[in-house]
């Protein structure tokens, strides 16, 4: 007993005790469940029975023309809110940390308050200012400015302005405070060297700040990878279900969604999260060990 | 600072003349920002006086038209009758489910990354690829294997039901890990040789130091908590146990939307979490800072 | 702490401050008009207040989703349309009373609609966690009836006292590939033209008889037009037209394939094929519309919507084909609009044919899960196909109930008091009884699904917005379609 105990207090088993939370749920939690998906994507599940039909749902899925909409709407949308909700979040951090800017606190309350709205509230609130209705915010706007009025959610660039609007509007806030802590953990004496060596504002931003953010931006941009890509609840709001016209505003997950949740076609759907599973691991780890993340510590 | 030749005073001046002109254009630009990002919730809130049937005929319309504004959206919420009382239940429930939540994950995921940061061991960087892996799985896609999980764990239609799955947040571990990464491992050998135990040191010795990283964390977990819709919905069963934003959603059917309290409810159900946000706000940014998001 | 306390105090403070100076501000702009309005805004106040506390009153008389006897037999019921499940408690207190020695206790929960289905079909897959009964819509039935009596259980014993005055079709469409009715319908859906005589009647300078005369002339679809034709002319305004188009439902392809008897799903042994002549025939028709200024595209996508409705009351449309339910949108949506509008049966494309489809619905279904089958299923059918559970239906939810027995009956389907009855020109339950034996069926099957969605999402959109031509865009759909297949 007590050399168990000694075994539980010794600098060897800590770390294992410690971790031991996160391998139970790893293994309840995540890895089974992702088991029994990779198992139902080979399979054919209806409400009479379960029958193995190996390779049919991924064959399916090559010549699904709905599904491949759904691959290239999010890859779109991702991409288009990595050149979005970076360097602009960015910008702002910057400008927010420099001395210039009065009343902080308040803005930034204010950039943060649509990512503290639930996505059911700030859908119902888009859809109806996306109206295609004259009355519609947006149209009000667009006419306003001479423009004229558009049928928002019905066309492919409209569409998709729209759901980088909803995105933007959300995350920029979120992105710039993860920017400003980035930039409060630079040494303050980087830019008083960089004054005395006669710098300019876009120089020091250019050679102390980008580099020294790099943590930061590493890590905004595998959320940022990851969240475009499993992107639904927006969409969903937005059109008010997993339907859009053309299918403008389906993604993977919301694919995902309609054929093995609201079908209940679990094989099916089990196959097209097993795809975005693929993409997802292999855009993550070429991107991290681009950036290095895993390289041994070196303190 | 204080002392300086007055032959710079004129290069000063002009100086700070400039500088004016920034922090105005600065400010300014923030301020507009800020308008139109509160825009859409501002149209919400005028929305929220309407009567339904007004929403239905303007859209989102901001033009204050006091004459068919009114309070009884908010009186009919707070008027004690059926819907009231189940607003607050689901509004309970939330600050309940949220407060659990919160709590045990920011508990767990500490203790985990405490021991992903502090140690250096063989399986540790596997270990760490394991949590960025759980990260890049959506949580869709485990869904419904989750949910026979639970059926046979007997979990559905609890708290646990909803807890648990997402107990280990994988990017709350991931903060905390790189948060810890930059603590001196000094303070882990002083503490040994005043003879703490491993354990002793991780909640008596580190816990303190790590406050700011548990703020910034309380309020992005709240937040979650707070929004969550998917499995809260999966999992619970009875009415009784509902959420707000799963509540407020039932409002919402192909037979007709009950926008009175929907628009009125959602409006006032943003306050707790904007509350938390404005607690929390200053250790929220000195939690991310310090070398948080050292990849 | 003090100074962090105090300093939430102030940013709230601020908070609510700013937005109280953007209200002042612009008050003081609009000062003079709401002085002005202020009257009429108290009453509107008083008035608002009344039928706030009437429905407070109204609501406190259910205070829980839980209904009848305490010590009766236990039954869970879900729903995504609150009303509906009052309509359960009601029908369960009548129930008790006329059945003492087997009274029951029902909980119907309310969920959101898709989150309903989601939940229902994980509970049948997983074989537990079902309530007793449940409503499935009908867009999703076919996702459901698919497990067949291994889910479900089958309503044709319960249902048989009914069946003699019950619409054959829609029974029909609640039935399972296997032939057993597994679904009991709240309504018929019937298919129905609705006109605006008012604002006909102003535009083209006509007394309210002259044009109810002209309306009730519409034999064929060109008659339709003809006098949409008129009507476009007479008001000669852009932005007001005759019809809208749907390009967010299939309604329309509906009533052409009943008008001509065919069914694109093809029923339970056949296969699915959208490239119809009917079909064809409607959306040519609908394209010559939209080219012409006779029509324009539903705002939003149909009629049933939030802009549907703000179309409806701008009088940007004067007529529209859609089912009897629609008449409650009216009711609880455009009110001002009362005593304006006429009920007529549709056009047809040739003399003879049938007139009319049911479309929509909420099929309730017992599960095998329910420990109480037998007692469940005889209260379900009593409950939405006897003359007592019909003339609640009428009453409270506004349906064109099944029961045709009613539809001729003077005392019900003339009542005055009844708030459709008042709010339309004529009596809806006189057109529906008129169009009684042309109410064709579209079946809802395995494949159905599929085809709304490629139709909804793709195909309408690409012929009426984008101007595609029909035969293209249906062999798109086609294509899709037969994927599944």
């Amino acid at each position: 007993m007590s050399k168990f105990k000694k075994f539980f207090y010794s600098q060897k088993a800590a770390p294992y005790v410690f971790v031991l939370p996160f391998i139970l749920s790893f293994a309840f939690f995540w890895i089974y469940p992702l088991c029994s998906t990779i198992v139902m994507s080979f399979q054919n599940i209806t409400a009479t029975g379960t029958e193995w039909v190996g390779l049919d749902n991924f064959i399916k899925l090559t010549k699904d023309t709905v599904f491949h909409t759904a691959i290239l709407n999010s890859f779109e949308y991702m991409i288009l809110t990595l050149v979005l909700l970076i360097p602009f979040p960015m910008l702002f951090a910057v400008l927010m940390d420099s001395r210039l800017v009065k009343a902080k606190g308040f803005w930034k309350a204010c950039l943060y308050l649509p990512a503290l709205t639930s996505v059911v509230i700030s859908g119902t609130l888009f859809r109806l200012m996306f109206s295609e209705y004259s009355t519609g915010q947006m149209n009000l706007i667009t006419s306003a400015l001479g423009l004229g009025t558009f049928k928002w959610l019905k066309m492919k660039a409209t569409g998709l302005a729209a759901l980088l609007i909803v995105c933007c509007w959300r995350w920029t806030g979120v992105n710039m405070l993860y920017f400003i802590s980035g930039l409060k953990a630079i040494d303050t004496s980087l830019y008083e060297s960089a004054d005395i060596d006669g710098a300019s504002a876009w120089q020091k931003f250019r050679y102390v700040t980008i580099p020294l953010l790099k943590p930061t931006t590493i890590y905004v941009l595998t959320i940022s990878v990851y969240a475009g890509l499993a992107m639904f609840m927006e969409s969903y709001m937005l059109w008010a279900g997993p339907d859009s016209p053309n299918n403008i505003g389906l993604t993977i997950v919301g694919y995902l969604y309609k054929r093995g949740i609201a079908k209940n076609q679990l094989g099916y759907g089990s196959a097209v999260g097993i795809v975005l599973l693929v993409i997802a691991l292999a855009i993550n780890i070429v991107q991290l060990v681009l950036n290095g993340t895993f390289k041994k510590e070196e303190d | 600072m204080a002392k300086r030749s007055s032959v710079n005073d004129k290069v000063e001046g002009g100086m700070r003349a400039k500088r004016n002109v920034l922090t105005v254009l600065a400010t300014g630009w923030f301020a507009i920002l800020s308008l139109i990002i509160v825009f859409p919730l501002f149209a919400g809130l005028i929305a929220s006086f309407r009567p339904g049937t007004e929403l239905i005929r303007k859209g989102l319309s901001i033009d204050l038209d006091f004459s068919t504004m009114t309070l009884a959206n908010y009186t009919y919420l707070f008027g004690g009758n059926a819907d009231s009382q189940k607003y607050f239940m689901w509004f309970k429930n939330s600050l309940i489910l949220t407060f659990v939540s919160v709590v045990l994950t920011l508990i767990v995921c500490y203790i985990v990354a405490y021991g992903l940061s502090m140690y250096n061991y063989k399986l540790k960087n596997f270990l760490f690829f394991l949590v960025i892996a759980t990260m890049m799985v959506p949580f869709e896609i485990l869904i419904l294997p989750l949910y026979k999980e639970m059926i046979s764990l007997n979990l559905i239609d609890t708290t646990a039901g909803v807890v648990l799955p997402g107990i280990c947040g994988a990017s709350t571990i991931f903060f905390f890990r790189q948060y810890m990464t930059g603590l001196p491992k000094e303070l882990l050998d002083a503490g040994r040789i005043d003879g703490a135990t491993e354990y002793g040191i991780c909640f008596k010795i580190m816990m303190p130091i790590t406050k700011p990283a548990f703020a910034a964390m309380s309020i992005l977990c709240a937040m979650g908590a707070w929004n969550n819709v998917l499995w809260p919905m999966l999992v619970y069963r009875s009415a009784e146990k509902f959420t707000l934003p799963i509540g407020l959603n039932t409002l919402l059917t192909p037979y007709g939307n009950n926008y009175d309290v929907l628009i009125a409810g959602s409006m006032f159900g943003i306050i707790p979490v904007f509350v938390v946000f404005l607690c929390f706000q200053r250790y929220f940014i000195d939690g991310m800072t310090a070398g948080a998001v050292k990849g | 702490m003090k100074k962090k306390v105090l300093a939430t105090l102030l940013s709230v403070a601020m908070v609510s401050s700013v937005l109280a100076g953007c209200g002042s501000s612009d008050s003081s702009s609009t000062g003079d008009a709401a002085a002005e309005t202020t009257d009429d805004a108290a009453t509107d106040d008083a008035a608002a207040e009344e039928s706030t506390d009437e429905a407070a009153a109204e609501e406190e008389e259910i205070p829980t989703s839980t209904f009848g006897d305490p010590n009766g037999t236990h039954l869970e019921m879900w729903t995504f349309v609150e009303l509906h499940g009052q309509h359960y408690g009601n029908m369960v207190e009548l129930w008790n009373e006329q059945n003492p020695d087997r009274t029951i206790e029902i909980t119907c929960t309310t969920y959101p609609y898709s989150d309903m289905h989601t939940k229902l079909l994980t509970s049948l897959t997983a074989g537990t966690g079902a309530p007793d009964i449940c409503d499935v819509e009908i867009g999703q039935y076919p996702n459901v009836v698919a497990g067949l009596d291994t889910w479900l259980v089958p309503l044709d014993d319960y249902a048989a006292p009914y069946m003699d005055t019950m619409v054959q079709a829609r029974m029909d469409v609640y039935a399972g590939s296997d032939g057993h009715y597994y679904g009991a319908p709240y309504h018929v859906g019937a298919f129905v033209m609705y006109y605006n005589v008012a604002a006909m009647s102003e535009a083209m300078g006509l007394t309210q008889d002259e044009v109810i005369a002209k309306i009730d002339s519409v034999v064929t679809w060109d008659d339709y037009a003809a006098l949409g034709q008129e009507y476009v002319d007479a008001i000669a305004t852009e932005g007001k037209y005759w019809t809208s188009v749907d390009t967010g439902g299939v309604d329309w392809q509906w009533i052409a394939m009943a008008e001509y008897g065919e069914d694109w799903t093809g029923g339970f042994d056949g296969t699915a094929n959208v490239q119809l002549d009917s079909v064809k025939t409607m959306l040519t028709m609908e394209q010559d519309w939209l080219n012409t200024g006779l029509a324009e595209v539903s705002p939003d996508g149909h009629v049933d919507l939030e802009a549907g409705f703000q179309n409806i009351l701008d009088h940007n449309i004067v007529s529209f084909p859609k089912a009897m339910w629609y008449m409650s949108r009216f009711t609880n949506y455009m009110p001002e609009e009362s005593g304006n509008w006429y009920i007529a049966k549709c056009p047809v494309f040739e003399e003879g044919q049938i007139c009319s489809v049911g479309v929509g619905g909420t099929g309730t279904v017992v599960t095998q899960q329910s420990a109480n089958q037998e007692l469940a299923a005889e209260f379900l059918c009593w409950a939405k196909m006897s003359e007592e559970g019909e003339q609640l239906i009428w009453d409270n939810l506004g349906f064109d109930v099944c029961n045709t027995a009613l539809w001729n009956d003077d005392a019900f389907a003339h009542d005055d008091s009844n708030q459709y009855n008042q709010f339309f020109i004529n009596y809806p339950y006189d057109v529906l009884y008129e169009i009684k034996d042309d109410i064709g069926t579209i079946y809802t099957v395995a494949i159905s699904p599929t085809i709304n969605e490629q139709m909804c999402n793709v195909t309408l959109n690409d012929i009426l917005e984008n101007g595609m031509d029909v035969d293209e865009a249906l062999q798109a759909a086609q294509d899709v379609v037969d994927l599944e297949q």
